[in-house]
C-alpha cells in the first residue's frame, strides 16, 4: 500500500517537474528568439506565443513581461520605419501585459522600465504635443526603474539610447550617450539575472552602439 | 513489480506525449488570408501566428478534444473544438471584424473635432491654436482659419456659413457660455475671455450638430475642459500689454487639484507706440483672475469647478458724422463672472453627466459728444445679465458603438436694459428635452438619430427638432457622411424692445461631406444648403436725436433666407519635414430677408470666397516656431438700412474692398528638451498683418445718410512681444526632505 502511494506520489511529482521543465524549455526557446526577430510581424508573432504562455501560467509575470516587450520592440520598429500611426494601438497592446506582471510582481526595475518604453512610444505619436505628458510620465518610470535596481544595466541602456538619439539642442549629446552605452556595457559584464529566464536582453545593443564609435 | 508497471505506464504516457501533431490552417476575413492572428490551442502553450496570407502551422502533443482560439484585437474572437489523434489537423476559419469605437466610421459631417486623440482626424488642437499666426492664442480666432467660418473683424463672434455671430453658441463641458465674448464698443470686437489652455479639446460644428445642443441657428463650439494637471505648476507671462501668473496644485494621491490664475491687461504703452486707428481716450485695460477644482471622487466620479471674473473697460473718439459735433465719444465698463460645476460618473453601462453654470454680465457704455472741446452730458446704455444653464444626461452603452443618451437643460436668462427712456427687463426659461442614439451597424456604417423639444417661457410656445446623420466608409481611408437637422433659436433679446408677438428662428440644414485621411494628411470636401425660416423683421428707432447709435426692434417672424456654398479643406503635416500647412477654401452664397433688410440681400457679414492658408514650420537648431498664415475674402456688401414712415429703406450700400491679412509669429523656447531645466520658458514676436493692408470691416453712416465713415480695425499692423514661463514645482525638495 504504501509503495502504492509513494509511487503515485512520484508519478505526480514527474508530472510536475515535467510541467515546470516544460515552461522553462518554452520559455528559454521563446526568449532565444527575441534576438532573431526583425520585423514587426515577427515581434507580434513572439508576443503571440508569450500570451499563451501567460495566459497559462497566471502566477508568472515573466511570460506578461516578454509580451509587453515584444510589443515595444514591434512598436520600436515600426517608429524607425516612420509608422507613428500605429504606435498607439501597440503601446495599448504593450500595456496590457505590463499591467498584468505588475499586478504580480510589485516594484520590479525591469517592469518600469518598459513602462517608461511605452511611454516614450506614446510620446513619439506626437512628441510636441506630448511632450508634457507622456515624456514626463517616462522620466517618472525611468527613475523608478532605476531606484528599484540601480545596477539593472538596462535602465543605462535606454538612458543611452535616450540621450544619444536626442538632438544637442534638445539637450541630447552623442558623446553622453556613448559615456553611459559604455557604462551599461560594464553593468552588463557583472550583471547576473537572478534566474535563466529573467530579463537579460539588450548587451549586444550596447555593444553594438559602442562598436558604431570604433568604426569610425 | 506494480509500482515498476506503474512506472511503466506513466513512462510510456510520457512517451506517447511527445508524439506530435501538426496543426495547420488558413486565417481569412472576406476571402483574404489575413496577417497577425494568434491562434492558440486552449490551455496549452501551443499555438501559432499566421502569416501575411493568413496561413499557420504548429506542432503539438496534446490529444484528444481540445479548442482552437483564433484571436486579434480587430476581429471577434473564433473558437474551434478538434479532436486531435495521429493524424494532421487542418482548421481554416473565417473571423469576422469587431466593432469598435476606433475602427468605426465617424460622423464628421458639419464638424471638426480635434479632441479624440485616438482618432486620426483630430484636427485643431490647443498647440494648434497657439501655434497659429494671426489667432492670437484665442480659439475663435483659430477656427476663422478653418472652412465655414467667416473674417468678420468688426463683432466678436463666430460667423459661420451666413449666419450672424449669436448664431453660434459655445459651451463648456456641456454647459452653455454666456459670456464667452468680452463687452465691446460698436465696431471693435470683443475677446475671448477663456483661456486657450483651460480645454483639452474641442468640437467645432459648421451646422448638423447633435441634439444635445440646441439655441443656435448655425453652429455650436463644444470645448471640453482639462482633466486633472499631469503635475503641479506655476506660470507666469509678461508683455507690453499683459501680466499675468497663476499655478496648479496637484494632490498628492493624484486625485485632485486646484489652481488659479490672475492678470491684468494695458494697451496704453502699445497705443503710444503705434499708429492707432482708433482713438483711445481710455485704452483698453482689464483684469481677470480664474480659480478651478478637480476631484475624482472614491467610487470614480469626477467633479470639476472652474470660475472666472473679468473686468474691461476702454473709451473711444470719433469723429461725429453728425453737423454741429466735432467729435462722439463711447465709454465702456464691462464686467463680468462665469461658473461652472460639472460632475460625471459611470454606473455600470449608464453615464450620468451633468453641469450648471451660472454668469453675470454688466456693460455700462456711455455716449456723448465732444463740440468746441466741450463734453456733452453722458447718455447710459446699461445692460445687465444673469444666466443660468442646468443640463443632465444619461448615456447609455448599447454595444461597443451604439448608444443611447437623453436628458433635459434648463436656459434661464434675466436681463435689463436701461438706455434713455427705455427700461426693459427681460426674462426668459428656455426647457429642452432630448434623445438621441449612435446606431453602430457595422464598422462602414452608422447613424445618429436625435430629437430635441423646447419650450421657451418668454414667447409661450414650443419646438420639435428631428436631426439626423449618416456615415459610410466608402474605402479604407475615404468617408463620406451626411446630416440633416432643424434648428431653433430665440430672437436675440437685444432686438426685443417692444411687445410683439413672436416665434422661434428656424433653420435647416443639408450638409454633405467626403472626407479622406491618412497618416498625417486629410482632405475634406463639404457641400451644404442651409434654409432659414421665420427670422425676425426688425424697424431702427432712434432714442436719442444726439447720436447715430440706432436701436431695432422686431415686429413679426416674417423673416428668411438661405446659405449654400461648397468647402475645400487639406492638412498635410507629412510632406515636408517639420512643416505642418493647411488650406481651407469656402465658397458661400447666401440671401436673407430678415431684421431691417426691405427685401432679401446678400448679408453683410457674408463673404462669397474665403482662402486662408496657414503654415507652422520648427526649426529645432534654432529651437525656434515660425508660423504663417493667410486670409483672403471677398469683400462683403455693406449697406445703410433706416427706417422712414414704417417701412424700411436702403439709402446706400456697395461692396467693401477685398480683406487681405498676411501674418506671422515667431515662438522661440529655448529650454526645451533641457533635461535638468525646471522652467519652461517660451517667447512669442507676432506680427499680424505684416504688409500693412488697409482693411475696411464696414461704413457708418450719418443719421441723414450724406456722411459716412469707414469701421477699420483698430490698428492695421500689430507687434505682440511676450514671454510665457512655467515650472513644474520642484520636487527635489520634498524628495530631500522625505530622506532626512
Amino acid at each position: 500500500m504504501k509503495k502504492y502511494i509513494l509511487s503515485f506520489a512520484l508519478a505526480c511529482m514527474s508530472l510536475l517537474s515535467f510541467a515546470q521543465a516544460n515552461y522553462e524549455k518554452v520559455m528559454t526557446e521563446k526568449i532565444a528568439k527575441i534576438e532573431t526577430c526583425k520585423t514587426p510581424e515577427d515581434f507580434q508573432a513572439l508576443a503571440n506565443d508569450f500570451q499563451r504562455i501567460a495566459e497559462k501560467e497566471t502566477t508568472k509575470w515573466l511570460p506578461n513581461y516578454y509580451a509587453a516587450f515584444a510589443y515595444i520592440q514591434k512598436g520600436r520598429v515600426l517608429m524607425r520605419e516612420g509608422k507613428m500611426q500605429e504606435l498607439d494601438a501597440v503601446a495599448d497592446q504593450a500595456q496590457k501585459f505590463i499591467d498584468a506582471a505588475e499586478s504580480v510582481e510589485k516594484e520590479n526595475s525591469e517592469i518600469h522600465l518598459l513602462q517608461k518604453m511605452v511611454y516614450s512610444l506614446k510620446m513619439m505619436v506626437n512628441p510636441q504635443e506630448r511632450y508634457m505628458t507622456f515624456g514626463m510620465k517616462a522620466q517618472d518610470e525611468l527613475n523608478k526603474a532605476e531606484k528599484f535596481n540601480p545596477n539593472n544595466p538596462r535602465v543605462t541602456l535606454i538612458k543611452a539610447e535616450d540621450i544619444y538619439f536626442t538632438p544637442e539642442q534638445y539637450g541630447g549629446s552623442k558623446i553622453k550617450g556613448m559615456e553611459l552605452f559604455k557604462a551599461a556595457l560594464e553593468k552588463f559584464n557583472s550583471f547576473k539575472p537572478k534566474t535563466s529566464l529573467e530579463p537579460n536582453w539588450g548587451k549586444e545593443e550596447a555593444a553594438y552602439f559602442i562598436g558604431l564609435e570604433k568604426a569610425k | 513489480m506494480k509500482t515498476k508497471l506503474l512506472f511503466l505506464i506513466s513512462f510510456f504516457s510520457f512517451a506517447l506525449s511527445f508524439s506530435q501533431t501538426k496543426i495547420t490552417g488558413k486565417v481569412t476575413f472576406k476571402n483574404k488570408g489575413i496577417g497577425e492572428i494568434n491562434v492558440t490551442l486552449k490551455d496549452t502553450y501551443d499555438g501559432a501566428t499566421t502569416d501575411s496570407d493568413g496561413n499557420f502551422s504548429f506542432e503539438t502533443s496534446e490529444k484528444g478534444n481540445q479548442i482552437l482560439t483564433f484571436t486579434h484585437p480587430k476581429y471577434n474572437e473564433v473558437q474551434k473544438p478538434i479532436v486531435i489523434e495521429d493524424k494532421d489537423v487542418s482548421v481554416n476559419t473565417e473571423l469576422k471584424e469587431q466593432i469598435n469605437e476606433i475602427d468605426a466610421v465617424v460622423i464628421s459631417a458639419g464638424s471638426i473635432e480635434a479632441s479624440d486623440r485616438k482618432r486620426a482626424t483630430a484636427l485643431l488642437t490647443p498647440i494648434d491654436i497657439y501655434t497659429t499666426a494671426g489667432a492670437d492664442g484665442q480659439i475663435s480666432s483659430a477656427l476663422t482659419y478653418l472652412p465655414g467660418v467667416q473674417k468678420v473683424g468688426e463683432t466678436e463672434g463666430l460667423f459661420v456659413r451666413g449666419g450672424t455671430g449669436t448664431e453660434t453658441k459655445i459651451f463648456m463641458d456641456g454647459s452653455l457660455i454666456n459670456n464667452y465674448f468680452s463687452s465691446s464698443v460698436p465696431g471693435i470686437a470683443g475677446r475671448d475671455r477663456f483661456n486657450t489652455s483651460l480645454f483639452k479639446g474641442n468640437i467645432f460644428s459648421s451646422g448638423g450638430y447633435s441634439a444635445l445642443y440646441g439655441q443656435a441657428l448655425s453652429g455650436a463650439l463644444m470645448l471640453e475642459s482639462v482633466d486633472l494637471p499631469d503635475q503641479s505648476s506655476y506660470d507666469f507671462g509678461v508683455s507690453p500689454i499683459f501680466l499675468n501668473g497663476g499655478f496648479q496644485k496637484l494632490g498628492d494621491n493624484k486625485n485632485y487639484s486646484y489652481g488659479a490664475t490672475l492678470g491684468y491687461s494695458n494697451l496704453n504703452l502699445m497705443q503710444k507706440i503705434f499708429n492707432f486707428n482708433t482713438n483711445f481716450i481710455d485704452a483698453p485695460q482689464g483684469l481677470n483672475g480664474d480659480a478651478n477644482f478637480r476631484i475624482k471622487t472614491k467610487s470614480g466620479g469626477f467633479l470639476k469647478y472652474y470660475g472666472m471674473f473679468d473686468t474691461n473697460r476702454m473709451g473711444v473718439k470719433t469723429e461725429s458724422l453728425e453737423p454741429g459735433y466735432d467729435f462722439a465719444l463711447v465709454r465702456l465698463k464691462g464686467e463680468n463672472t462665469y461658473h461652472n460645476l460639472s460632475f460625471k460618473q459611470k454606473f455600470g453601462k449608464y453615464l450620468f453627466n451633468t453641469s450648471a453654470s451660472y454668469s453675470y454680465n454688466q456693460s455700462d457704455l456711455n455716449f456723448s459728444t465732444e463740440t468746441n472741446q466741450i463734453e456733452s452730458e453722458k447718455t447710459e446704455l446699461l445692460n445687465d445679465g444673469n444666466y443660468i444653464n442646468f443640463k443632465a444626461v444619461i448615456d447609455r452603452k448599447i454595444n461597443k458603438i451604439s448608444a443611447l443618451r437623453g436628458g433635459f437643460e434648463l436656459n434661464y436668462a434675466n436681463e435689463k436694459l436701461n438706455f434713455g427712456e427705455v427700461n426693459k427687463n427681460y426674462r426668459d426659461l428656455i426647457s429642452s428635452g432630448f434623445l438621441e442614439t449612435d446606431l453602430g451597424f457595422s464598422n462602414n456604417l452608422s447613424a445618429k438619430i436625435g430629437v430635441r423639444a423646447e419650450n421657451s417661457s418668454y414667447l409661450n410656445k414650443n419646438n420639435l427638432a428631428p436631426r439626423f446623420a449618416l456615415a459610410y466608409r466608402l474605402a479604407k481611408d475615404w468617408t463620406t457622411s451626411f446630416a440633416y437637422g432643424l434648428f431653433f433659436q430665440n430672437p436675440e433679446s437685444k432686438y426685443i424692445n417692444s411687445s410683439a408677438d413672436l416665434d422661434f428662428q428656424k433653420s435647416q440644414h443639408y450638409i454633405f461631406q467626403v472626407q479622406r485621411s491618412t497618416e498625417g494628411r486629410s482632405l475634406r470636401f463639404e457641400a451644404f444648403y442651409k434654409k432659414y425660416d421665420e427670422l425676425i423683421k426688425t424697424q431702427n428707432i432712434v432714442p436719442n436725436s444726439n447720436q447715430n447709435q440706432q436701436v431695432q426692434t422686431a415686429f413679426n417672424n416674417n423673416g428668411n433666407g438661405f446659405a449654400k456654398g461648397l468647402e475645400v479643406f487639406w492638412r498635410d503635416k507629412k510632406t515636408f519635414e517639420n512643416i505642418d500647412y493647411w488650406i481651407s477654401y469656402s465658397f458661400l452664397n447666401s440671401k436673407r430677408d430678415f431684421l431691417n433688410y426691405p427685401v432679401s440681400l446678400k448679408p453683410s457679414f457674408a463673404a462669397e470666397h474665403t482662402i486662408s492658408v496657414v503654415a507652422k514650420r520648427f526649426i529645432p537648431e534654432w529651437k525656434t516656431g515660425v508660423n504663417l498664415s493667410y486670409t483672403y475674402a471677398k469683400g462683403r456688401p455693406y449697406y445703410d438700412i433706416v427706417t422712414q414712415n414704417d417701412k424700411n429703406i436702403i439709402r446706400n450700400e456697395g461692396r467693401l474692398k477685398d480683406y487681405n491679412a498676411l501674418n506671422l509669429s515667431f515662438n522661440y523656447l529655448p529650454n526645451i528638451g533641457k533635461k535638468d531645466s525646471k522652467a519652461f520658458t517660451i517667447f512669442v514676436l507676432s506680427i499680424s498683418n505684416i504688409l500693412g493692408n488697409k482693411n475696411v470691416y464696414g461704413y457708418n453712416f450719418s443719421q441723414n445718410g450724406s456722411r459716412s465713415s469707414a469701421v477699420v480695425p483698430p490698428v492695421n499692423t500689430f507687434v505682440f512681444v511676450g514671454m510665457f514661463i512655467s515650472f513644474g514645482v520642484d520636487k527635489t525638495q520634498d524628495a530631500i526632505n522625505n530622506n532626512l
